[in-house]
């Protein structure tokens, strides 16, 4: 009873509402688990490395799944630095705000693959 | 010869003596009636059942439902041939398909604990269209322009094979709150 409970307690659903918009906005695509399928959707692991790259902040937040997220500015904010965290073993030097997304979002991304920053 | 025919004479006059001449009529009658009562057994019901044939699981019943019944909780957005009927279960594919690893997420109320839960709807793949059990409710599935909350695309395009044979229903976790669509 109790492993269950600390396992229920680890699993990504119950992450918080950050959580729960990764699994029902995200997780389709890219995995529960965020490693994505091999030759079709990308891994969401190492996403620091992107982040850091030239232009990898606007890029993450202009790609066209994240950009046109059924949520709010300030949910997608919370969402990216949950995922930038939960994937990559630590939050972001400087996380997302709502007003950064909003800015953003307005702007999506044509040609994704093209846009991609190496990191 | 001789032989052969006094044993069969022996074998007659048995026959006569303890069998009635009605025996056979009545042994023949009731091979008939018999006979046409086969196809009221529950295994050639199932076939006469028309599109929908009922899966192993069927008559299973609990406080959650049957996940083989396209009224199970978990199926509210579904689209396609219930696994559960086509040699898997509700979670998993059956033997000889792939899971696509691309698929769709929403929400669904379970109306035991009145709560929300995610679920994923994965297709399987590799094998052609099952056909059993079909399902198509669509509780929060929106236009193929809404792509990621369609179930009308073939979600075996993720997968090695594109051959659509049923999907399945994973519960991902709870959910706080239902798909913003609903």
């Amino acid at each position: 009873m109790l492993l269950a409970a600390v396992l229920a307690a680890a699993g990504p659903a119950t992450a918080g509402a950050p959580g729960q918009h990764f699994l029902l906005h995200c997780a389709g695509c890219h995995g529960a688990d965020g490693r994505g399928a091999p030759g079709v959707t990308p891994s969401l692991h190492g996403l620091v490395g992107l982040l850091e790259a030239p232009g990898g902040r606007e890029y993450l937040a202009r790609v066209p799944g994240v950009a046109q997220a059924p949520l709010g500015d300030a949910q997608l904010a919370a969402l990216l630095n949950w995922m930038i965290e939960a994937f990559s073993g630590r939050p972001p030097d400087v996380p997302y705000t709502g007003a950064e997304t909003a800015a953003l979002r307005t702007r999506p991304l044509r040609d994704p693959s093209a846009a991609r920053p190496s990191p | 010869m001789s032989r052969f025919d006094g044993g069969v004479e022996r074998l007659a006059r048995e026959a006569a003596r303890r069998l009635g001449r009605r025996t056979f009529l009545a042994r023949l009658g009731a091979l008939l009636a018999g006979g046409a009562a086969v196809p009221l057994l529950p295994v050639a019901r199932a076939s006469a059942g028309g599109a929908r044939v009922p899966g192993p699981s069927e008559d299973v019943e609990g406080p959650e439902g049957d996940p083989a019944r396209c009224e199970y909780w978990r199926h509210c957005a579904i689209d396609g041939s219930l696994c559960a009927c086509c040699g898997g279960s509700a979670t998993s594919c059956p033997p000889g398909t792939e899971v696509a690893p691309v698929t769709w997420v929403g929400t669904c109320r379970n109306p035991v604990d009145g709560k929300d839960w995610l679920v994923s709807y994965n297709d399987c793949c590799g094998k052609t269209f099952c056909g059993r059990c079909m399902c198509n409710r669509n509780e929060g599935e929106r236009p193929e322009y809404h792509w990621y909350r369609n179930n009308d695309i073939n979600w075996c395009a993720g997968a090695r094979s594109q051959v659509y044979n049923c999907s399945i229903a994973v519960v991902l976790g709870q959910a706080t709150e239902g798909q913003p669509e609903k």
